[in-house]
């Protein structure tokens, strides 16, 4: 027990150490936040100023309409939008104007000038001309405020006045509501987000920390150091102290990770919808149960996987030879990350049932499937006994295979050789 | 007592023996050599002695104990393959492994210092290996192997990659080590050491003991049949092969192993006819190396 604890300290003490560890743990929730809020923030920034634009009127009437409509509109910081120049209606020369304002906005006098045709209250689209089309917020609030006033002007056709047309015009969102025994949650596609989100941890540390074990065990080899730690320790202890130790930088990870989360969720949650301006004002609704089962199916995953890839690490002579030992096992994770769709489309079919019972995907499809809907518990537990089960019977088999490899050089061993060592005395 | 001893251990791959039935006696305090061509079985034998592997049968007893986990606690390994963490630090790395023998952290600690002093590497304890010269590396290995002092040391050719002040300085921790009761293996091609330094060997072919025993015992049966002759000047064609059945040509030193009928006379009566003057004339027990070839090649045969 002391040595298996040696290895154990001596394992996690390099990795976390290491400047890998140390940026992948700093660098990963910085990358996905940027991913999630910098194009939001961005687009807040660059329409952050007020726009100056002219309206060109040919249908009559729309002009107040709009200019009210448009005035509304605030930026993130709560500026006006828009600051109407002009209002141009029924002009007496319509492509002399055009042309005026055309010049105005290439000099840089005019962000843009909203054109309504005539035909616009029969149907028909409004035109805005600008120099930089893109401004998707812009152009939203554009649209927004050209709706209420061509709505506006038609009403009016039919002699019907309303003082406030943009309470009359209000969109009715749909709020899509989770049932499970658990008690109803009111969400907004946030638990499609959650899946994703836990689905891509999972699958990257399995795959992350399983190659690691493997490398680890390979340089151990082919450095020859292995020689004296065998003449010191048991290979089962050894086996089973890098094992250990990988997961626990693993583990570490996840709990940097989820502490940084919760101090984001609590306290972050404002200043990100400051600069986000609410369009993507959604908060994530991440229970303790789903973070329990979330950590017990990634120790049985990574039990699983990282014995797997350590037998390869033990049986490879070279890194040519793991990289091609480890595509089947690789393969096994990648697949459980296509089959994502199959648990999306309906978690409770025959076929996810199914498929989160196998072992080599159940660590993410179960709890793909735990995120989604309510499994009853016994499918839960049976899928975990099935895990634990087979993570058990792997490391048993590649112990076996690892204390022989790790002192066989030469070619890479067939399927057959690996089974002759695993009958080795 | 027996520092070390084995019964009829046989180990086999796939079909293959890499050793069979092999029988030693190691005396306690002793340096004994374990010796044999490339690929006869003698890391097999090593490794099943260190516990890395396991004997299909047979037996082996350390310090009259079977092999536990303890018992490896008590011997020291030098492998012929040198390999550490390189990106370890030296002196954390020699506390791990010492730590894996059993040594306490405070003490390992201790001991690890006085070692890179000995060895003049103590600049370097906090540097990792992989900033060393190999020189220094080996040092360390080295260090790795005596630093809990085990009563059984096993050196797999602990010279190579030293250069000679370096060799002397890992020669003269072995003679320390001898003196305080510490029973040596050494395993290596380089015959001059083994005569030199082991009580007694055992040499190994395919698995099998071709020879094994006191060293000065089995030299003294080949008996004084060999003839070391240092030429004063040109040897001028002078043709010992007709008196041989072996030639060892060293520059002036020529050494050969006379056919039983001949009488050492006869060469000295041939050079004085051929008016070749000698330096030295000297009749010896065989060279190990000489032995070793006559043993392995006949075994081969």
């Amino acid at each position: 027990m002391h040595k298996l604890r040696l290895v154990i300290a001596r394992e996690y003490k390099m990795r976390v150490r290491t400047r890998t560890f140390v940026l992948s743990t700093v660098g990963l929730p910085l990358l996905m936040a940027a991913m999630l809020f910098l194009p939001a923030y961005f687009a807040s920034r660059h329409s952050g100023g007020t726009v100056s634009i002219a309206v060109v009127d040919e249908a009559g009437g729309l002009g107040p309409l709009a200019s009210s409509a448009l005035a509304r509109s605030r930026t993130a910081t709560g500026d006006p939008r828009f600051k109407i120049v002009s209002t141009i209606e029924h002009p007496a020369n319509s492509s002399r104007t055009v042309e005026e304002l055309t010049q105005q906005v290439l000099a840089g006098k005019l962000g843009g000038y909203l054109e309504f045709p005539a035909k616009v209250l029969d149907g028909g689209s409004a035109r805005f001309y600008t120099r930089n089309p893109g401004n998707l917020t812009l152009t939203n609030a554009l649209e927004s405020a050209a709706t209420q006033a061509v709505i506006g002007g038609r009403l009016a056709r039919h002699k019907v006045e309303v003082a406030d047309l943009k309470g009359l015009l209000a969109r009715v969102p749909v709020d899509v509501v989770k049932v499970s025994a658990r008690g109803d949650a009111k969400e907004k596609g946030q638990t499609l987000y959650v899946a994703i989100m836990l689905g891509i941890i999972l699958y990257t540390s399995l795959l992350f920390y399983g190659i690691n074990t493997m490398r680890s065990i390979l340089e151990e080899k082919s450095s020859r150091i292995i020689e004296i730690l065998l003449s010191s320790v048991r290979p089962f202890p050894l086996l089973a102290g890098k094992i250990i130790g990988v997961g626990a930088v693993g583990f570490t990870q996840y709990l940097i990770w989820a502490t940084g989360g919760a101090i984001v969720v609590s306290y972050g949650a404002m200043m990100l919808s400051a600069f986000s301006a609410g369009s993507v004002g959604f908060h994530f609704h991440f229970p303790l149960w789903l973070w329990g089962w979330f950590i017990i199916f990634f120790l049985g995953g990574y039990f699983l996987y990282a014995s797997l890839y350590a037998a390869i690490g033990a049986a490879a002579s070279s890194d040519q030879d793991a990289n091609q030992l480890q595509v089947p096992i690789t393969s096994l994770v990648v697949a459980s990350f296509f089959l994502f769709t199959v648990i999306m489309r309906n978690p409770d079919s025959t076929a996810s049932v199914t498929l989160s019972m196998i072992p080599f995907f159940s660590p993410i499809l179960m709890i793909l499937r735990l995120t989604l809907e309510s499994p009853p518990l016994w499918q839960v537990l049976l899928s975990l006994g099935i895990l634990v089960a087979s993570a058990v019977g792997v490391i048993y088999l590649s112990a076996r295979i690892y204390r022989v490899g790790v002192l066989m050089y030469g070619k890479r061993p067939s399927l057959v050789e690996l089974a002759r060592w695993i009958r080795y005395s | 007592m027996n520092a070390l001893e084995l019964d009829k251990v046989t180990k086999a791959y796939d079909g293959l023996t890499a050793v069979s039935n092999l029988n030693l006696r190691i005396a306690q305090s002793s340096i004994f050599g374990l010796l044999g061509p490339n690929g006869a079985g003698k890391t097999t034998t090593l490794r099943m002695i260190l516990r890395i592997i396991l004997p299909d049968s047979g037996t082996i007893r350390v310090m009259g104990a079977p092999l536990t986990e303890t018992v490896q606690d008590r011997i020291g390994y030098l492998p012929e393959e040198r390999g550490l963490y390189t990106r370890m630090a030296v002196r954390p790395l020699l506390v791990f492994l010492g730590g894996l023998k059993g040594l306490k952290e405070s003490e390992a600690n201790r001991r690890a210092k006085q070692w890179l002093e000995r060895f003049e590497i103590a600049a370097w304890s906090e540097r990792k290996l992989e900033e060393l010269s190999k020189g220094m590396q080996q040092k360390v290995q080295f260090i790795a192997a005596v630093l809990h002092d085990p009563p059984l040391l096993i050196l797999d050719e602990p010279f190579t990659g030293f250069d000679p002040m370096n060799v002397a300085a890992v020669k003269n921790v072995m003679m320390e080590m001898h003196d305080r009761g510490t029973t040596i293996i050494l395993s290596t091609h380089r015959m001059e050491q083994v005569e030199m330094m082991c009580d007694s060997i055992c040499l190994v072919d395919h698995g099998k003991q071709l020879l094994d025993g006191d060293l000065r015992e089995i030299k003294r049966a080949y008996g004084k049949n060999t003839v070391r002759i240092e030429f004063a000047g040109t040897r001028n064609g002078f043709d010992l092969a007709r008196f041989a059945t072996s030639v060892n040509r060293y520059g002036t030193v020529v050494e050969a192993r006379l056919r039983p009928e001949i009488d050492p006379q006869e060469i000295l009566k041939a050079a004085v006819a051929q008016n070749i003057s000698l330096a030295r004339f000297e009749l010896v027990e065989p060279p190990l190396a000489d032995i070793f070839v006559e043993k392995v090649t006949a075994a081969h045969a």
